[in-house]
């Protein structure tokens, strides 16, 4: 979709105030929005291509008020309403106003690591060849659809150059949607600086993306 | 945006952005900074800071290290 989070290229935000040691969690509840998060998503049934649309997937400036842990705790709360798992008035209320949803098993305390440790390979076995080649000049589809994408928008419709094979993974537009993983091969492609930013831009920059095959067309 | 981070880089430096827009994830491996040769391991080690591996510095130069 074409939301808020797909802000490459985009001005007028100021500048960036990096945050002195950085911690990685600002607070308890931080911590509890990103474990709670994890937690949810084998008992909730959904895939990270889904959470990412439930973040992402917000008016901009509900999107832009939010702090990063915000964003993750409004998109869990999405997605465990959208299935039935909590409802809007227990979330106000804080507490369990109608009976659990039956079946649901909720993952064990000992199981979290080891799923942490585990992490989420989307490398999977390629099906037929790679159509392009490490040295091909593709264009990127100019497309807009209206559910999850990884193609930002600032380079669509660009000339670019492939620059890596990465192998075949799970291609996040159709995972979002729950209709497969439906895995693609997946390519770095560079584009020259004034391909993207236009005349009088550093000639000297590059940008390179991560593109699955069905972004790009040849030229 | 380098500047935002301090960072001043001269007029020559080539610049190259990864946006890392799918699960592939990257680090950069920060330029080594004169006067370390000979260096072990562990002493180049405490020069390396986030920033440095992630693009929005340069490593700590000798005599910084804490």
């Amino acid at each position: 979709m074409d939301g808020a989070h797909d802000m490459g290229g985009v001005d007028g935000y100021g500048p960036v105030k990096p945050e002195p040691n950085e911690p990685v969690f600002h607070g308890e509840w931080e911590k509890r929005a990103f474990a709670l998060t994890v937690a949810m998503s084998r008992p909730g049934g959904w895939n990270i291509d889904m959470s990412r649309f439930a973040r992402e997937n917000r008016p901009p400036a509900d999107y832009l008020s939010k702090t990063y842990y915000e964003i993750w705790l409004a998109g869990l709360e999405t997605l465990m309403v959208e299935r039935g798992l909590v409802s809007r008035e227990e979330i106000e209320a804080g507490e369990v106003l109608v009976p659990p949803k039956p079946g649901v098993k909720p993952i064990a305390p000992s199981e979290v690591t080891p799923a942490i440790r585990r992490g989420g390979p989307t490398e999977r076995t390629p099906a037929s060849p790679a159509l392009f080649a490490v040295g091909d000049t593709v264009r990127m589809k100019d497309i807009h659809p209206a559910t999850h994408t990884r193609l930002p928008q600032y380079v669509r419709g660009h000339l670019g150059v492939i620059e890596i094979n990465h192998g075949c993974h799970v291609f996040p537009d159709l995972n979002s949607l729950g209709v497969g993983e439906n895995p693609q091969w997946l390519y770095t492609v560079r584009f020259d600086g004034p391909e993207l930013w236009g005349a009088g831009s550093d000639p000297t920059l590059s940008v390179s993306v991560d593109a699955w095959e069905s972004y790009l067309e040849r030229s | 945006v380098l500047k935002d981070f301090g960072v001043t880089l001269p007029e020559v430096t080539k610049i190259r952005i990864w946006d890392s827009t799918a699960e592939v994830r990257y680090l950069v491996l920060p330029m080594r900074p004169e006067g370390t040769e000979g260096w072990s391991e562990e002493e180049l080690a405490e020069l390396v800071t986030r920033d440095s591996m992630i693009g929005t510095g340069l490593p700590k130069q000798p005599g910084e290290a804490a």
